[in-house]
């Protein structure tokens, strides 16, 4: 099977200029109104809305992957990557994990799903970090307190 | 950590509005506390609904399933990415900048205000002026000088030089255009493919919705007759309350017209339909001609090459007995409750009680008395009869016994089955109706004779070759395979050659009159040259000649708006009866030799093995064979879901439709 072409992660990260985005969203509300939207079209758009830095263009880009993915069979599985790239943009780190994984399931070679998945570990790993810390802080903290109320406690 | 901790933790995380955290994983860990700064507002964010929805989404959508695609189909669908590549408006950059790079620093010429002033606007010349600043170079032409008026007239392109990289820049632009293009063609071709696929799939629906759209009007139809017959029922019950309610008078009434549901066992709607669930043998000839009285009731068949039509109940499928007093083949045969009247090729007509040929035990009795040799009936006497019984007796002969008897419809202390004879025509009968008290017979002498059944006696004689030789309205001439009708028709015999049956058999066909129905003074024949005549039996005369049938007709029936008549042309013709205008026409294989017609279906015998139905509402046909007659059908008769046909095979088949 061959594998789907997809764009390297990097690529997610530049954004269209906003006419260019302008553009694809006139052209996907033309074809609304004539109730019969292409699905490269939609794509298009989708795709130019996740690559935006506004957290809400990347909702609404992932929802209308989703859309792709539920009506045509065809291209699950280039959608399973986007959509993959698009939770991860958001930040939604287990869903991209997890469409990630099915992706890679099905097509074990695919680079740039594998660069994809190394990129989530990464977030992941970071991101327990940042909990360590936290948590870690807020242990000390606890302990602190703690500590005051027990010498208040026996000073009394 | 100490439990305190991890509660403590656990509000910490808990306290902003956390997305996702409770509903999709109960397991705390690192990460999930790792994102509580992001949460907390780095950012100021708001969880909206729709990032909700898109994150419940993610789990519904992995459920369903991955299709696999084949590596054909793979190769004509570019991927998601080629075609953003393709269809992005950035895509056309390239295009955009090649022709820039064509364009030459050129002498302000003004176009633009040439071309204004060619479609007759004014030109704004403070425009002009502020842009004529920032032109690059202005080369002035002036006639003077020699080197700049040979510049003027070069080419425009003849200073321009791109440079090997430019150019094979521009090649692989080029090919990346053109590859663009090829993504974009294949990609309306999918669309048009899918297009396609769903218009046909909605053409499926729209044909489906159209048959069930038939099927409604098919049981308006039904329903309609329904009505009509629970009319009359309605009117014959209350009449019957009255003092004159004589049970003939009421069966004759609704018979032969009964459009509607007739009386059937409960058993019978849980046959098959379109299959033959009964056959009779009927000795080893072709069957010419059968009736029966309703469904279940009796039935009576005759075939060539025996004078005595054989009669059957129709519950046992056993032979009850037979007719006998006919000379030559029975050609013509009606069956009304207990009436059956026959007609034969020795030119008379017969009555019989079909009551008598029951075979009682008293009828047995007196046969003691007078038993002799099987003897045939001799056609001088009156009314004799022979009631012949299909079981021997413990010696193995078969009783036959005979009892002479006046021509009388009374009961009689000598039973026999024939009531009457009736003797008139010179050659034989081949078509015959009656219905109440007047019988219409239609024989090879080309005349039509009407009978009183009380008396006995022939009310009229209508002269076909009368009626052919003086039309009542101009023939427009319009018939291309009769033009000497009135020829073959004077002339002796009638004999045609019927089209081969789907066998390949074929067969002189002699009757010049194939079918005649009458209702009141109205009388419809059939007849050789292929015309159709309309009569009024008050005054004898045929007022209105349907022609168009190019072969004898060989059935018809009508109703109170059409006339069917079918002809060994291989067609039906539906006409209607007011004006004498065709309705329909269709079409067979073969020539057609029975038909039965209802508003919803004409029920055919075409020359072939299986019974023919027309749906006259959705115009199909289809045909019965299951179970079937292995030669082709000759005669069929139907009364509401009970069918019966009779075939060359000499087999009566019983359908249930």
């Amino acid at each position: 099977m061959k594998t789907a072409e997809v764009p390297y992660a990097a690529d997610a990260e530049l954004s269209l200029s906003f006419d260019e985005l302008q553009v694809l969203r006139t052209q996907y509300e033309k074809e609304l109104a004539q109730s019969h939207v292409t699905t490269q079209t939609k794509f298009n758009y989708a795709w130019g809305l996740v690559k935006s830095p506004i957290r809400e263009h990347q909702v609404e880009g992932v929802q209308l992957l989703a859309d792709i993915y539920r009506s045509e069979p065809k291209r699950r599985r280039e959608c399973l990557y986007y959509l993959a790239l698009g939770h991860y943009k958001m930040g939604n780190f287990d869903e991209a994990r997890s469409f990630n994984s099915r992706l890679l399931e099905r097509e074990p070679t695919n680079l740039q799903a594998q660069s994809l998945d190394s990129l989530i570990d990464t977030a992941l790993k970071r991101e327990g970090y940042v909990g360590m810390a936290i948590a870690g802080g807020a242990a000390a903290v606890g302990t602190l307190l703690l500590a005051g109320l027990i010498r208040r406690a026996t000073r009394k | 950590m100490t439990p305190k901790m991890m509660a403590h933790a656990q509000t910490v995380s808990a306290r902003p509005r956390a997305v996702g955290v409770s509903s999709t994983r109960p397991t705390l860990d690192f990460a999930t506390i790792g994102r509580t700064p992001l949460r907390l507002g780095l950012g100021a964010r708001r969880t909206t609904s729709r990032e909700l929805q898109v994150v419940e989404a993610a789990s519904e959508l992995l459920a369903a399933p991955l299709p696999d695609v084949s590596p054909d189909e793979e190769v004509g669908m570019p991927s998601l990415l080629r075609g953003f590549e393709a269809t992005v408006p950035s895509a056309d950059s390239a295009r955009v900048r090649r022709r820039a790079t064509r364009n030459v620093d050129a002498p302000r010429l003004g176009l633009k205000r040439l071309s204004l002033g060619a479609r007759g606007l004014l030109a704004e010349p403070a425009a002009d002026e502020a842009e004529s600043e920032e032109d690059v170079v202005v080369v002035t032409r002036e006639r003077g000088r020699r080197g700049r008026k040979k510049r003027g007239r070069e080419s425009l392109s003849a200073n321009k030089v791109f440079g090997r990289e430019e150019l094979e820049r521009q090649t692989r632009e080029i090919a990346r255009d053109k590859e663009n293009l090829h993504v974009r063609r294949s990609l309306l071709h999918n669309d048009i493919t899918e297009i396609t696929s769903k218009i046909a799939a909605l053409d499926a629906i729209r044909a489906r919705l159209e048959e069930d759209l038939f099927k409604l009007q098919e049981d308006e139809l039904e329903l309609d007759d329904e009505l009509l017959m629970v009319q009359e029922r309605l009117e014959l019950e209350t009449s019957q309350n009255g003092p004159s309610g004589s049970r003939h008078a009421s069966l004759m009434a609704s018979s032969r017209r009964r459009k509607g549901p007739a009386f059937l066992p409960s058993e019978h709607d849980e046959l098959p339909p379109g299959v033959a669930f009964m056959s009779l043998e009927c000795g080893s000839t072709p069957i010419t001609s059968l009736d029966f009285s309703e469904p279940y009731g009796t039935l009576v068949t005759a075939s060539q090459e025996d004078a005595h039509p054989r009669v059957w109940d129709l519950l046992t499928g056993e032979e009850v007995g037979r007719l006998r007093g006919h000379v030559g083949t029975i050609k013509a045969l009606q069956v009304e409750a207990h009436l059956c009247a026959t007609g034969a090729t020795d030119g008379a007509v017969r009555l019989w009680d079909l009551r008598r040929v029951d075979g009682d035990v008293e009828a047995s009795e007196w046969d003691l008395s007078d038993v002799l040799e099987e003897a045939e009936e001799d056609g001088e006497s009156g009314g004799s009869v022979v009631v012949d019984r299909p079981h021997s007796g413990p010696n193995g002969t078969v009783r036959a016994s005979r009892a002479s008897e006046e021509a009388d419809d009374d009961d009689d202390d000598a039973p026999g089955a024939c009531v009457r004879v009736l003797e008139g025509h010179s050659k034989g009968v081949t078509a015959l109706y009656f219905e109440n008290d007047t019988l219409v017979t239609g024989a090879s002498d080309k005349t039509l004779r009407q009978w009183d059944l009380t008396t006995g006696q022939c009310v009229m004689t209508m002269d076909i070759l009368w009626a052919i030789s003086h039309p009542s309205t101009l023939p427009a001439g319009h018939m291309p395979g009769f033009p000497v009708a009135g020829a073959t028709a004077a002339a002796g015999a009638f004999a045609v050659p019927t089209p081969p049956y789907a066998d390949g058999s074929w067969e002189l066909y002699q009757d010049f009159i194939g079918a005649v129905q009458s209702w009141e003074y109205a009388l419809v024949s059939g007849s050789g040259d292929g015309a159709v005549r309309m009569w009024d039996m008050r005054t004898g005369q045929a007022h209105r000649t349907l022609l168009g049938h190019t072969g004898p007709v060989t059935c018809l029936q009508f109703d109170e708006i059409h006339v069917v008549s079918g002809s060994l042309d291989k067609s039906v013709r539906i006409w209607d009866l007011r004006t004498g205008g065709i309705f329909e026409t269709v079409k067979y294989d073969h020539g057609v030799t029975a038909l039965q017609f209802d508003s919803r279906k004409i029920v055919s015998a075409a020359g072939e093995n299986g019974v023919k139905i027309y749906n006259r509402t959705s115009m199909q046909h289809s045909t019965l064979t299951t179970n079937g007659h292995t030669r082709p059908v000759e005669k069929l008769r139907y009364m509401d879901r009970y069918l019966l046909s009779g075939g060359r095979d000499a087999t009566v088949k019983i359908w249930a439709l």
